[in-house]
This record gives C-alpha cells, sequence and structure tokens, in this order.
C-alpha cells in the first residue's frame, strides 16, 4: 500500500519536464556564475608577487616538494567506502522498484554476493587494515 | 554612513559616486579578520568574538586560518624581530583590498618593551590603518577601532574607479611604511627631554652615572637559617669533595655551595642519586655575567647557576660554579638530567657560555643569525640602542628549514609536516615540524623564541617596583598569579613581612586567576577536539571573573595590583557580593562541563592514554603543575612549600593516575573546584588590618600617609623615582602559578634594579617533554597532546 501512495504522488505532479524550464534554470545559473566572476574580478585590485604566488605554509616559506610517495592506508580506506557506498544507489533503486518476482530476487541476491566476495578479497588483502604501526 | 561623517567632496559624476557608496558600504560591514595573534592582545580580541562582546555585529565575526580568504589583518600583540619575517608575509599573502588595525600598544610603538628583540611598531614593516591604544586595548577599544576603520572605509575610500579600471580612485591600506628614526621619532624620551639621561640605562651596569644607592642605606639582606639536614649535607659534601664544594654564607633562601667545574657532574650525580636527602628535580639552571659588578675582584667572569629541589624534603640547595674567560665551557649535565637540554641551549644562547657534550647546542631563542649574546653586560638591551628594524631586515630573517628544527633528515618515504609559526592549534607563535610516517608521528622539533620580550634583559634596567607590571605580561593569562611568584623571590631577598590580611586577598587574586586561567584551558583544549561549544561556557564564566578582578584591581588581565610587602590598594566596596556570587554559581558550571565531557565517549577516546607521561619521566625533566599531578605524584607548592596564607586555608590536592591527557583533564578540573573553596575560605577569613607592611623600608608607604607626615613623603618620592636599593644578595621563590611552578631567581648587587633576574618558567620545561609524548600517536593526536599540556608563549619565551 505503502509503494503505491508512493506512485500515485509522483503521477499526480503537475510538472512536466520542458525546454524553457531547463532554458530558464540555465540562464539563472549561468548569470549568477558569471556575475559572481566578474565581480570577484574587478573588486579585486590582482596585483602579483612573488611572495603572494607562493603556497600559504604557516608564514613560513615552503620547504620540499608536495609531490612524495605517502601511506596509501587512508586513502584507500576512503575509496572502499566509495566503492561499496555507491551500490547501495543500485540496491535502493532496485527496492523501490521491486516486482516480487523470484527472478529479480535472484538477480540482487547475485550481485549482493559478489559485492561480499569483493569484500573479503579486500579484507583478506589487508586493505582495512589502517592505523597504528600498520602501513597501508 | 553615521552622523557627523563626512564623505570626501565627489570629483566624480553620481554614477561613480554612486558606486563608490555601495563598494564602501559591502566592504566596510563584511570585513574578514585573519586568524592571527601574537600576544596578551590577542586574548583580548579572541573574547571580542564571544557572546559578551559578539563582534559578529559589526560584520567581521569569522577568522579566516588562511591569509587567502582574509581581508583585515589585526596586529594584537607584540611584533618579534623573529616573527617579522611571518608577519611581512601573511600581510604580503593576504586577498586585496585589505587593511591592517594594530591593537595595543606593542604593536603601535614597541610599547613597554624597548627591547632587543622587539620591533618599535609595526607601522615599520605594514601600512597600519587604526591604532587601538591599550595594554592590552578592552574588547571594547577593538569594537571601536573596528568602526573607525569602518568609518575610514566609508568616508575616505573611492574604489569606483580602480573597479572599473579607470584611473585614480583609492581602496585599502594606502598609508606609508614608516621608517623608525627618519619618518617616526625613536627618542624613547619623548619630545622636549633630549637633554635628560635614558631612563634605566645611566643608573644600570656598566655606566653608573647618576646612581644614589650608595647614598640610601640597606639593612644587609635576609639570612637563611639551614636546616639540620641541610647542615649534615654540607658536612657530607665536605668529606665527599673536599675543597671542590665550598659552601657559601650566609645565604637568603637556601643552602650555596661554589662547585668547581671540573666535579660538576659528580657532584650534581651524587646530589640526583646518592646524598641524604636527594635531591631529584633539576629545577632551574642559569648563568650569571659577573662582568658587571661594583667590586669586581670578587667576582669570576661568570657564574652558572644550578637549583635542585628535593621532593622528599622539599629543601632546596643551589650550586654555583665559577667561569673564566670571554667564552668559557662547562661539562653538560644534559646525561644526568635530560631537562638540562633546553636550559643549557638557552645559557649559551643568551650568554655564549659552551657545553661539552650536548648533543645540540645551537641557539634557543634568538633568531639563527643574531649577533652576540643578548645577556651578556656588554649586549644592548634597549632596540632603540639598536640599528632600525625595517621590512628588508624582516626578509632577510627567514627562520630556518624544517630539516634544521627536526636536527635530521627524514628517511625515504617519511613525511615532513610544518605547523606553525603562525596557525590554529599552536596556540602562541611557536612552530612545530613533524616527521611523519603515514599518519604515525615518528619525531617532534620544536623551534621556539618568537615570543622572546626580553623581560630578563629589562628587569636589569628597571627599578624593582617598575618590573612589576612586566611580571604580569609573563604568563599572560594568570595576571596577579605572577605578580605573587616575584615578589615572594624579592620578599625573601629583603626579609620584609607581608601583613595577613594582604597575604589573604593575593591567595584570592591568584586563585581567581587560577580559575579564570584553567577556564580558557579548558574552553581551547576541547575545540582542539573538535568540539565547538566548551570555549562559549567558558569564556562566558571567565567574564565573571574578569568582572571581579577588575573591580579589586581595576584591570582584566594584567592588574600589576600586588606591591612589595603587600597590596597597591585595599579590597572595593562590594567586593564581598561578586565573590560571593563566583562562588555560588561555579560548582554547578563544573558539574556542567564535566556532564558534557567527563564521560562523553568521543572526549575520552581522544584522550584516554594519548601522550602518556610516566612518573619517572615527570620528574627527570621538571615537570610541574597539573601535568605533574596527572601522573600520580601529589606534590604541589602550596601544600609541599607553602608560602603567603595557604597554610591557612584547607583543600584537597588534585592528582590523578596515568598521566594521558584525560587525567590532565581531570586534574585540571578538580582544581578549579578546589579554586573555589579556596575563594570562598579566603572570602570568610579575610581579616582586618594592614595592606602594606608598615615597614617601608623597601616597599611603598602607604599613599594617604604620604600625603600627612614628611617620612612616608620621602620614602613614597624615593621609592616611586629612583627605587628602593636591595641589599646584595640573591634569591630565589617559586609558587604554584596554573601552569606549575613559576620561579623567580633575583640578584642584587646592592642597586635599585636587579643585577641579574631568571624567570623558572613552568611551561618551558613543560612543553620540552613534547617530542616523547607524541612519538607513536597519531597526527590527530598531536593537537590533543598540545592542547592537554596548558602552555603559553610569553611564559616559555619570556
Amino acid at each position: 500500500m505503502e509503494m503505491q501512495s508512493v506512485d500515485h504522488a509522483l503521477q499526480s505532479s503537475p510538472w512536466e519536464p520542458g525546454i524553457f524550464g531547463l532554458a530558464v534554470f540555465g540562464a539563472v545559473v549561468l548569470g549568477l556564475l558569471g556575475g559572481l566572476l566578474f565581480l570577484s574580478a574587478r573588486l579585486t585590485p590582482g596585483r602579483d608577487s612573488a611572495v603572494k604566488q607562493t603556497p600559504y605554509e604557516c608564514g613560513l616559506v615552503p620547504a620540499g616538494s608536495a609531490r612524495l610517495r605517502h601511506p596509501a592506508g587512508f586513502y584507500l580506506v576512503a575509496m572502499f567506502f566509495l566503492l561499496f557506498d555507491v551500490e547501495a544507489v543500485y540496491i535502493f533503486s532496485w527496492a523501490v522498484a521491486f516486482d516480487a518476482s523470484p527472478a529479480s530476487f535472484w538477480r540482487m541476491a547475485f550481485f549482493i554476493l559478489m559485492l561480499l566476495a569483493g569484500l573479503a578479497y579486500v579484507w583478506r588483502k589487508g586493505g582495512l587494515e589502517w592505523g597504528l604501526g600498520k602501513r597501508g | 554612513m553615521g552622523p557627523g561623517e563626512t564623505r570626501l567632496a565627489p570629483a566624480d559624476g553620481p554614477l561613480l559616486a554612486g558606486l563608490d557608496r555601495i563598494a564602501d558600504w559591502a566592504r566596510a560591514n563584511s570585513l574578514w579578520p585573519l586568524f592571527f595573534g601574537l600576544s596578551c592582545c590577542f586574548i583580548e580580541q579572541a573574547t571580542a568574538f564571544t557572546s559578551r562582546y559578539d563582534l559578529g555585529r559589526f560584520g567581521a565575526e569569522v577568522l579566516r586560518g588562511s591569509p587567502r580568504q582574509a581581508d583585515l589583518l589585526v596586529v594584537s600583540g607584540t611584533i618579534f624581530k623573529k616573527i617579522a619575517p611571518v608577519v611581512l608575509r601573511l600581510y604580503e599573502q593576504m586577498s586585496e583590498p585589505r587593511w591592517v588595525v594594530s591593537m595595543g600598544s606593542c604593536a603601535n610603538t614597541g610599547g613597554m618593551y624597548d627591547a632587543y628583540s622587539v620591533v618599535q611598531g609595526v607601522d615599520q614593516l605594514l601600512p597600519v590603518d587604526v591604532y587601538v591604544p591599550g595594554c592590552p586595548p578592552r574588547p571594547e577599544a577593538l569594537m571601536h577601532g573596528l568602526t573607525v576603520l569602518q568609518k575610514k572605509i566609508r568616508a575616505k575610500e573611492r574604489p569606483a574607479r580602480p573597479i572599473l579600471g579607470l584611473a585614480g580612485g583609492s581602496q585599502g591600506s594606502t598609508g606609508p611604511v614608516l621608517a623608525d628614526g627618519r619618518t617616526k621619532d625613536r627618542d624613547p624620551r619623548g619630545t622636549g627631554y633630549a637633554g635628560t639621561r635614558l631612563r634605566g640605562s645611566s643608573v644600570t651596569p656598566p655606566g653608573f652615572a647618576g646612581n644614589r644607592a650608595e647614598l640610601m642605606w640597606t639593612p644587609p639582606a635576609a639570612i637563611y637559617e639551614p636546616e639540620e639536614g641541610e647542615k649534615r649535607l654540607a658536612r657530607e659534601l665536605a668529606e665527599r669533595f673536599g675543597t671542590a664544594v665550598r659552601p657559601v654564607s650566609p645565604t637568603s633562601d637556601m643552602p650555596i655551595f661554589e662547585v668547581s667545574p671540573e666535579r660538576l657532574a659528580e657532584v650534581l650525580g651524587h646530589l640526583k642519586t646518592e646524598s641524604a636527602p636527594r635531591y631529584r628535580r633539576l629545577e632551574d639552571l642559569t648563568a650569571v655575567d659577573e662582568s658587571a659588578r661594583r667590586e669586581r675582584s670578587g667576582y669570576p667572569d661568570f657564574h652558572l647557576v644550578y637549583t635542585l629541589t628535593s621532593l622528599d624534603t622539599a629543601g632546596q640547595v643551589r650550586l654555583k660554579v665559577p667561569l673564566h674567560g670571554d667564552r668559557p665551557a662547562a661539562p653538560s649535565i644534559t646525561g644526568l638530567w635530560p631537562a638540562a637540554n633546553w636550559y643549557e641551549r638557552e645559557v649559551y644562547d643568551m650568554f655564549g657560555i659552551g657545553f661539552t657534550g650536548h648533543p645540540n647546542l645551537t641557539r634557543l631563542l634568538m633568531p639563527a643569525g643574531w649577533q652576540g649574546h643578548p645577556l651578556l653586560k656588554s649586549h644592548p638591551h634597549r632596540a632603540t640602542d639598536m640599528a632600525a628594524f625595517t621590512p628588508e631586515d624582516a626578509r632577510a630573517a627567514e627562520p630556518p628549514a624544517a630539516n634544521a628544527i627536526l636536527g635530521r633528515e627524514v628517511e625515504p618515504g617519511g613525511m615532513v609536516l610544518n605547523i606553525g609559526p603562525h596557525h590554529y592549534s599552536t596556540h602562541g607563535i611557536v612552530r612545530f615540524v613533524l616527521a611523519l610516517d603515514g599518519e604515525e608521528i615518528r619525531d617532534v622539533g620544536t623551534e621556539i623564541g618568537f615570543h622572546h620580550r626580553a623581560a630578563e634583559k629589562i628587569a636589569e634596567h628597571q627599578s624593582w617596583h617598575q618590573f612589576l607590571p612586566y611580571t604580569d605580561r609573563v604568563d599572560y593569562l594568570s595576571g596577579a598569579a605572577n605578580n605573587l611568584s616575584y615578589l615572594t623571590a624579592l620578599e625573601t631577598l629583603t626579609g620584609t613581612a607581608v601583613p595577613e590580611r594582604a597575604q589573604v586577598i593575593r591567595v584570592m587574586l591568584c586563585e581567581l586567576f587560577r580559575l579564570s586561567n584553567h577556564l580558557l584551558w579548558f574552553g581551547t583544549f576541547v575545540q582542539d577536539l573538535g568540539m565547538m561549544s566548551a570555549v562559549f561556557y567558558a569564556f562566558r564564566e571567565r567574564e565573571m571573573i574578569m568582572d571581579v578582578v577588575e573591580l579589586i584591581t581595576g584591570a582584566r588581565l594584567h592588574p600589576a595590583w600586588f606591591r612589595l610587602g603587600g597590596l597597591a590598594a585595599d579590597l572595593p566596596e562590594g567586593w564581598r557580593a561578586a565573590v560571593d556570587e563566583i562562588v555560588r554559581v561555579f560548582p554547578g558550571r563544573i558539574d556542567e562541563y564535566e556532564s558534557l565531557f567527563t564521560k562523553n565517549p568521543i572526549f575520552k577516546a581522544r584522550t584516554q592514554g594519548i601522550g602518556v607521561l610516566s612518573t619517572d619521566e615527570a620528574l627527570d625533566w621538571g615537570v610541574t603543575g597539573p601535568n605533574l599531578r596527572a601522573c600520580g605524584v601529589s606534590w604541589d607548592l602550596r601544600r609541599n612549600r607553602p608560602y603567603g596564607a595557604y597554610p591557612a586555608v584547607d583543600f584537597e590536592l588534585a592528582t590523578s593516575q596515568g598521566g594521558d591527557a584525560y587525567a590532565r583533564y581531570l586534574v585540571r578540573l578538580q582544581e578549579m573546584r578546589q579554586s573555589v573553596r579556596i575563594i570562598a575560605q579566603a572570602a570568610d577569613m579575610m581579616p582586618e588590618g594592614r595592606v602594606k607592611s608598615a615597614d617601608c623600608r623597601y616597599g611603598l608607604p602607604d599613599k594617604a600617609a604620604a600625603l600627612t607626615d614628611i617620612e612616608s613623603l620621602i620614602h613614597h618620592f624615593v621609592h616611586a623615582t629612583r627605587g628602593p636599593a636591595v641589599p646584595r644578595g640573591e634569591a630565589y621563590a617559586a609558587t604554584e602559578a596554573p601552569r606549575g611552578e613559576q620561579g623567580y631567581y633575583l640578584v642584587s648587587d646592592g642597586l635599585t634594579c636587579a643585577y641579574r633576574l631568571h624567570v623558572r618558567s613552568p611551561g618551558y620545561a613543560n612543553l620540552q617533554i613534547l617530542p616523547m609524548l607524541c612519538r607513536g600517536h597519531m597526527l590527530a593526536d598531536f593537537v590533543a597532546i598540545l592542547g592537554s599540556l596548558d602552555y603559553v608563549m610569553p611564559d616559555i619565551d619570556r
């Protein structure tokens, strides 16, 4: 019953997508962006100097390079999180459109099993090990 | 535009004039200040952002962490020569148009600090739009400065032409950068006094001209009667070391032994591990340049001074090591006490004395390229005695590279992270260099000295009374508690008795400042952990205390209200109600804080087991105060070596176990409760009587008496002008300041100024342990550890 009422609400929306609305929206966005860019370019004197171009480093001259080999532990954890998080999008949209057929159920079950296999692999490889004394 | 403001007559048509108005209105009402603070003034600046003052009303509330996003630089505090390159670079990296408010006497002119390390006004480096007077200015004064700047923008700036790319118009700071001695006066005597001698210089070594101390009769210095155990110790040392250890007598504060440099390490080792009693802690290590003594033949060229403390008997002993030659050397004792590391570096930096066997004997406080050693009697003491400081000097004096601070190269794959000197979480201008492996801290290097205000050199040129306001500024969050440390040492040396009422009032004030200090620590520490709310509560309560302090002393941060032998004045009418209100309200507020954080799982996860300090390490490194008591050591000068009225009040020592950041939090919260108890007791027992010693040999007599009898008038005149002559001798005394044990070592040569003054500051010892606490922790823990130590930079750099 819950599902149907959602469908009903969607169907009853008076809004119909059309090219005019998109054009107005686009014009407003471009106008705002252009205006802001124009103002910030004009309002500041825009004088450049060597000191101003150097990166801000707590008031000192930066030393060394930012291009260095950094242990990737935190980056990996963040990446895995994103990957598994994005898959939730598929699962939610599947759940909304779920038609209670066995075929549909088994397709998603297979998808989730594949994800779990991926998670197990990452886990076993030590991709989630992150913290003190653990070089990720 | 407010009433009374006049715009420049519009030379342009209505279109440009209208655009001027719109741009000026927008800019004046949305200024973006840089998060930038140098010293005491920044505390009042930060206060201006809190709820009571609410600077947000003026459209300048969001402090920006990066100069790229800021267009207003509020220079709040002293510009040190060592920090000048940083100030200049930050200004040049700010977005344009930009404005500068110079806040406080130091930023305006150098203020009280006409000293070798201080730039005499920020207008020598940057164009300044508005000067806010005060030391420090109140938050209201800063607000006034901000509104003056807004008026200036609205009335004087015509940005339409530059905005449209036309010639002419004006926007942002345009004032000239002044040149010291050319476009601004550098005569410290002021206009019309060119015929007089420079104050402070003529009566002190090596000049002495005009010194009248010899005409003033003074009794000899107070005499210390050694205890039985100390007499035994003297015999023990005589038996063991023979003539290498020579007792000095009489003394004023503790037994003193003169030790030959050859046997020094041996004697110190004996005192630390074998003697009875054992002297476990290296309390202080400093030096005295004896070359300007009036009876020169009786002294060597230098004395190294080692002060040791026994935690068993609470007794102390001082060893003095005579050294001869221009650049003498002594053995390093870093093997015995690791804490000696910074102390020896400082002595090397300030006196040029070498230490053989020191792992890294480089300058500590002064910039690497500094010429000379500032605490030598031959080094100039005033900035105005030295060449004028220019923006070119600032650009040339770049702080050393990160690896130099770390003391080594980082292994391949490691990363060097520089934090400071201008950074949100450093709590003042100090620089840390972290060697990281991923997010794990492998090592920490510390560079201090950015806040070196030359207090010790200044003391040699100000009369004993004149120096008092400088003590307030040593630990600018502890106000009157600083006065007490200095005066306790001075009263020990002169043997001045303080009336009972004055002692109780002193205790009450010191505990009020302990509360105020711990509140500020609490707010900022919790904020460092990423929780915003505490700082607002803390500043709300802190304002209550500031109000009481102001009611009693007339000042907020720097009362300079204690006097040799008592106080500047009696308590004002209405003090009792104000103090009672704090005593009534506070316990509930501390409960509130505790309910927010003590059992908070996130707070605990961020602090428990973080930055663990063991008891042995704490004692070896001279850690004092709440940081020591968090290691389970029940040691507090108020209890173990009581001074003033503390024996008469009842309080519990706050201790905790574990020595981690959480334990330090618990100790400070508990101390706040105990401070409220002490304040309540002090208010209840407040005895009647004088607030100033009746003996005005050294102290100022009552002003009222000075107006009625000639004897008091003479003393008042003499003490307020040339100052009292303090008898030849030396004394050290420490008090339990909010951050730990703050001691003053005073040496007098019988003159009206100190011959040498040294501050043993708690933060100096407490910050030196930082690398030890951080190794093996995550980067995010660094900020938690730093916050939990509770230091303040002028107390470390002095």
